[in-house]
Order: structure tokens, then C-alpha cells, then sequence
């Protein structure tokens, strides 16, 4: 677990503060497995990790859906368990799932939501003109939502969680099955909300890149615990240095001493994989031509060399010892099996 | 929680006018049953048959066959409209739109009161349909129609609305309770099959109870739907001839059902509405 030291946050207030929290199902599945964070105001907060992972979980319990096994999880002072219908009008939720209606206009799904969070019908009127404009559905909002795209449906749909302007805003998964222009404009207006208004952010995902791009801290889930909780840019240091990838004709053991033994070499990562090796740098610019200096003087030949810079996903691997990508497949097939079955409705 | 409930109602209703073959749906049923059922089945002459009766006595106060089956065919088609009731919600589970409502700040008995009342308002206009078209068969050549006792007036007509609405909100209370308990589209589309034929046939919506055997008629005499249709009987005829409860007690017994149903669901809503 790497703590959090940055110092700005020591003064600052928790909007959400999650002590022990635990979720088990049917006494023995483990969802969420006492977990302990704080988000802070004004922030976006990312629980990155695969699926399973605990990730909706753990938005369930956080916004009144699911009832803990035990621990205490706090939004803005009140205990979820407590006063669920306080907690209700603080908060807004973009849930994975769709939940637009697709029989109604985008305006009246608005209208509805408007009257589900108690906004009187004078404000509500500007105000949904405001958000259909923020997400870029003046021009459609007469239409069925039947007729929308997925990505519309999205957008209204994160419309909708910004109705009553909630202090906190939970998105789950809000990019899960989208193309990736799609995503982008998703990307671009949580931006935009981040940059005009002063609402904190708790987003789970299991994109890399959208945990990357849009969060300022980002919790590592994986087996229902937290195993890093850091800035995208402290998880990406922590790593520690670039991945040299060499191919050799053929490896041996001496090999790999020969690499171990240059100063400018910080790790060996693994052995010999087929004829493959990994090696860790501080630095690849002054690593590699030190390597390729040694090997070329002892006539060791080359098949291929790459080079790779920190990335989330190598924090990812380090921290929960598996790739992320490597379930993608999995994950996609989930999102397409949701998409068909509303087609079906 | 008013606005809510009816903004939530309005929704339900608008996705049911905008389905053309649901109104289709709504206009074609009664006519097959009044048409096919009412016409054909003819019991006056069975009842006939027994010696000489007066039918008012059998039919509780209708004069022929025809009015007495009308009238137990409003509640027929009440409890065939409010069996559905329950379906809208295990689709809103399938599709999101529950996970919304159930994290808006809402009272959670919102969501079955929406229901109920917009089943209550499908339910109602489908009965007037049944009324229009059985007081309509009065004036074709060769049809039997609905025919009113004297003196049924504008109070008469409220009582009948009235009762009506109870045993409607009761039903869709009921139903919309097993939709919140069930989850399962299957074994509630099941449970609706196996309990419509029996609703019916323990009631005096379609067959007089002074005409089934013994132990049968003991049921029926409690069946909600015997409640709402004796007590309407009374009224449009104006005779309590043949009744099985004073109109006191009918509208009591219903709205002592519709109360105890509308209670059910919304304390069930509390506790279905919350994952463990």
C-alpha cells in the first residue's frame, strides 16, 4: 500500500470518508474487504481495478443502494446506513447500467429527474436547458431516446446525475462499452465540470487511459482491497523506470549476468522467457546504448529491442500482479451482452 | 411525494398511449367479451329451465343475462388490466430505470403508488370502455344491452366509480406487490396465469352464486371482485334482489382489501427496494 503523503490534503476536509468498509455476499464472497479512504472536495477520486474487483460494490454501499457488513462509510458527515434519504439529496449517481428511459424524450427523462430530486419546476426549466446544452443535446432533446446512440444516452444520462447539482457526483464505469470518440467527449465534458464547478468526482473504471487522464488521485482495487491509492503520477514513479524488452537468438544464464553487472541497470525483471528478457532502468536513454554496447562487444546477437515509459498499466501490473488488458476480452463481451439486451426491450 | 407519484404514473401512462396496438388492445378486448361471451351465453334460459324464477333474484337484480354479466365484466376487465401491473417494474429492475428511483430521495413507497395509480387509470378507462359498448348493444337490433333499474343517477354513477377505483388500486397493489417480490419475469408471468382463471370464476362476475354448488359459493361470497360487482349491482339496478352482501358490507369488504393491499405493497417497497 503506498501512503499518501502529499501534504495539500492534510488540511483539507473529506467529503466521503470510508472507514473498514465491508461488504461480504452470502458469507463468504468477499466484494468489498475493509477498505479505508478519504475523497476530498473538489477532486476526482478513481477506483481503478478489474471486474469483481469491488468497484460497484463499494459505489452501492457509498450511495445508499447496498447495506454494509460492517464499517463506517461517511458522505459529507452523514453515515450512509443512517440517513440514506439525506445522503440521496447530496449526492448524484451515473450508475453502469443505463437507466434513461427509452420511451420518453431526452427532455422529459429530464423533466422526471427533476422531479425525483425535488427541483422546483421554475428552476428546473433553465436548468435542463443548461445541461442538455452542456452535453450537447439541445438539438435532439425531442426525440426518443430510443432513437439515441449510445453514447447520447450516455451523456443524458450524466445529464440527469448533475440535475440537482449534487456536491458529489458517483459515475460508474461512465465510458464501459463505448467507441473511443465517444469516450473522448465523455472525457471532455467531466473535464468540463471539473474546471467550471467546484463538484467532487468519484469514479470507478477499469480503463487505464480514463483513470490516467481525468483523475488527480486514483485508489487501486483489486480482491475487494485497496492495494495503492496515489496521484496517477506518484503510481506511474513508483514503478520505477522504463522497460527495456530484449529479444536474444538464443538466452542464457550468462547473459543475464552480463546485464546485471552494468552499472546503469537498476533490475533484472524475471529470467529468460523463451529467448526474451526484461530489464528495469532508471533512465532508457542511457541505459540502452550501454547494453547494446556490451552485447555487441561480446558478439551476442540481437533479435528485437523495445522500450517502454512508466505507464499506468505496469503500476497496475506491479501493484496487483496481473495485467489489466489481459480481461479486457472479458469485459467488452460484458458490455456488448448489456448493449443487445436492451435492444431487446 | 404527490408530484412524484404522479410525474412517476405519467411516465407509465405515456409509454402506454404511445404503444398504438396497447389501444388497440384496450378497445378490441371488451368487445370480444361482451360480444362473444355476453351474447352467446345465454343463461337466461337455463336459469328458465329450472321452473319458473324470477331472474332478478338469480342475476342479482339484472333482468337478463347480459346485464349481469356487463357489470361483472367492468371488474373482469379491471382485474385483467391491473395483472400486469407488476411486469413494468421487474423491467425497470432489468434496465436501470429501478437503480434511479431507488437512489433518488424519494420515499421508496413512490414507486409502487406510481404504479398502482397508473394501472388504476388504464383500468378505469378500459371499464368505460366496457360500459359504453354494453349500453351501446342496447340500441343494435338483435343484441341483448345493459339495461339500468330506475332511478340510477348521477349519485349511483359516482358509487360506481367509486368502487370501481377500490377494486382496481387493490388489484394493482396486489400485482404490483408480487412484480416488487418476484424479480423474475417467468415465475411472475407464471403466478398471473395461474391466478386470473380462479379471481374469476370464485366471483358473481360472470356466474350468480345462487347457482354454484354449496362450497364454491362460500368462497365466492368473499372473492373481492364479488364485493365490488354486488355492491355496483345494487346500485345500477336499484334493488338489493339478489345480492349476496347489503351494499354496506360490499363496500366495506373492498375497501377493506384495497386498503390491506395498498399496505402490503408499500411496506414490501421497503424492504424489496434494498439490496441485502
Amino acid at each position: 500500500m503506498v501512503i499518501d503523503r502529499s501534504s495539500a490534503n492534510a488540511s483539507r476536509i473529506p467529503v466521503v470518508r470510508v472507514v473498514n468498509l465491508e461488504k461480504v455476499f452470502d458469507g463468504r464472497i468477499h466484494a468489498v474487504d475493509k477498505i479505508s479512504f478519504d475523497v476530498f472536495e473538489g477532486e476526482v477520486f478513481g477506483f481503478l481495478g478489474p471486474n469483481g474487483a469491488g468497484k460497484t460494490t463499494t459505489i452501492s454501499m457509498l450511495t445508499t443502494l447496498t447495506v454494509p457488513t460492517s464499517g463506517s462509510a461517511e458522505v459529507l458527515g452523514l453515515e450512509v446506513t443512517d440517513r440514506p434519504a439525506e445522503v440521496r439529496k447530496v449526492i448524484g449517481l451515473v450508475p453502469q447500467d443505463l437507466t434513461v428511459d427509452d420511451d420518453l424524450t431526452g427532455r422529459e427523462n429530464m423533466e422526471l429527474q427533476a422531479t425525483l430530486y425535488h427541483v422546483p419546476a421554475a428552476v428546473a426549466k433553465p436548468r435542463i436547458d443548461e445541461l442538455l446544452d452542456l452535453v450537447g443535446l439541445t438539438e435532439p432533446q425531442d426525440r426518443y431516446v430510443k432513437t439515441y446512440s449510445g453514447g447520447m444516452r450516455k451523456r443524458l444520462e450524466l445529464a440527469e446525475g448533475l440535475i440537482h447539482r449534487p456536491r458529489i457526483l458517483f459515475l460508474d464505469e461512465p465510458t464501459l462499452g463505448l467507441d473511443v470518440q465517444t469516450r473522448a467527449s465523455i472525457w471532455e465534458h467531466i473535464r468540463k465540470l471539473k474546471s467550471e464547478t467546484n463538484m467532487t468526482i468519484f469514479m470507478t473504471t477499469h480503463y487505464l487511459e480514463e483513470a490516467d487522464s481525468l483523475c488527480d488521485r486514483i485508489a487501486i482495487i483489486d480482491h475487494g482491497k485497496i492495494v495503492a491509492l496515489e496521484s496517477p503520477e506518484n503510481l506511474k514513479k513508483a514503478v520505477g523506470g522504463d522497460i527495456i524488452d530484449l529479444e536474444f537468438i538464443s538466452c542464457n544464464e550468462s547473459i543475464l549476468d552480463d546485464i546485471k553487472g552494468l552499472p546503469e541497470v537498476a533490475l533484472i525483471h524475471g529470467k529468460c522467457e523463451g529467448n526474451r528478457v526484461k530489464v528495469r532502468v532508471p533512465d532508457s536513454g542511457v541505459a540502452l546504448p550501454r547494453i547494446l554496447s556490451m552485447l555487441f562487444e561480446k558478439k551476442i546477437g540481437i533479435v528485437s529491442v523495445s522500450v517502454r515509459k512508466p505507464s499506468l498499466d505496469q503500476a497496475f501490473l506491479e501493484y496487483t500482479g496481473k495485467n489489466l488488458r489481459d480481461d479486457e476480452g472479458g469485459f467488452d463481451r460484458a458490455a456488448a451482452a448489456l448493449q443487445s439486451r436492451r435492444r431487446r426491450g | 411525494m404527490i408530484r412524484e407519484t404522479l410525474s412517476l404514473a405519467a411516465r407509465d401512462l405515456k409509454k402506454w398511449l404511445r404503444t398504438p396496438m396497447q389501444i388497440v388492445v384496450t378497445l378490441i378486448t371488451p368487445l370480444f367479451w361482451l360480444l362473444l361471451f355476453g351474447q352467446a351465453f345465454n343463461l337466461n334460459k337455463l336459469a328458465a329451465s329450472a321452473g319458473p324464477v324470477d331472474l332478478r333474484v338469480v342475476f342479482g337484480g339484472a333482468p337478463t343475462y347480459f346485464s349481469f354479466m356487463a357489470i361483472g365484466q367492468l371488474a373482469v376487465i379491471i382485474m385483467f388490466t391491473t395483472l400486469f401491473s407488476g411486469v413494468g417494474l421487474i423491467w425497470d429492475r432489468r434496465f436501470g430505470f429501478l437503480t434511479k428511483l431507488q437512489v433518488a430521495p424519494i420515499s421508496r413507497a413512490v414507486i409502487p403508488l406510481s404504479r398502482v395509480a397508473s394501472s388504476v387509470v388504464r383500468s378505469m378507462i378500459q371499464a368505460s370502455v366496457v360500459l359504453i359498448i354494453a349500453i351501446s348493444f342496447s340500441y343494435i337490433h338483435g343484441l341483448n344491452g345493459l339495461e339500468f333499474g330506475q332511478g340510477f343517477g348521477v349519485l349511483e354513477l359516482l358509487g360506481l366509480i367509486g368502487i370501481l377505483v377500490l377494486l382496481a388500486a387493490g388489484f394493482s397493489a396486489l400485482f404490483v406487490s408480487l412484480g416488487l417480490a418476484i424479480k423474475n419475469q417467468e415465475t411472475l408471468f407464471g403466478l398471473i396465469n395461474l391466478l386470473n382463471l380462479p379471481l374469476m370464476f370464485t366471483s358473481s362476475a360472470l356466474f350468480p352464486i345462487s347457482l354454484m354448488p354449496g362450497w364454491l359459493a362460500s368462497i365466492a361470497k368473499y372473492n373481492p371482485i364479488t364485493f365490488a360487482v354486488d355492491g355496483v349491482r345494487q346500485l345500477v339496478f336499484n334493488t338489493s334482489l339478489g345480492s349476496a352482501h347489503s351494499i354496506g358490507i360490499d363496500v366495506l369488504g373492498i375497501a377493506v382489501f384495497s386498503s390491506l393491499m395498498i399496505a402490503i405493497g408499500t411496506t414490501l417497497s421497503r424492504r424489496a427496494l434494498m439490496r441485502a
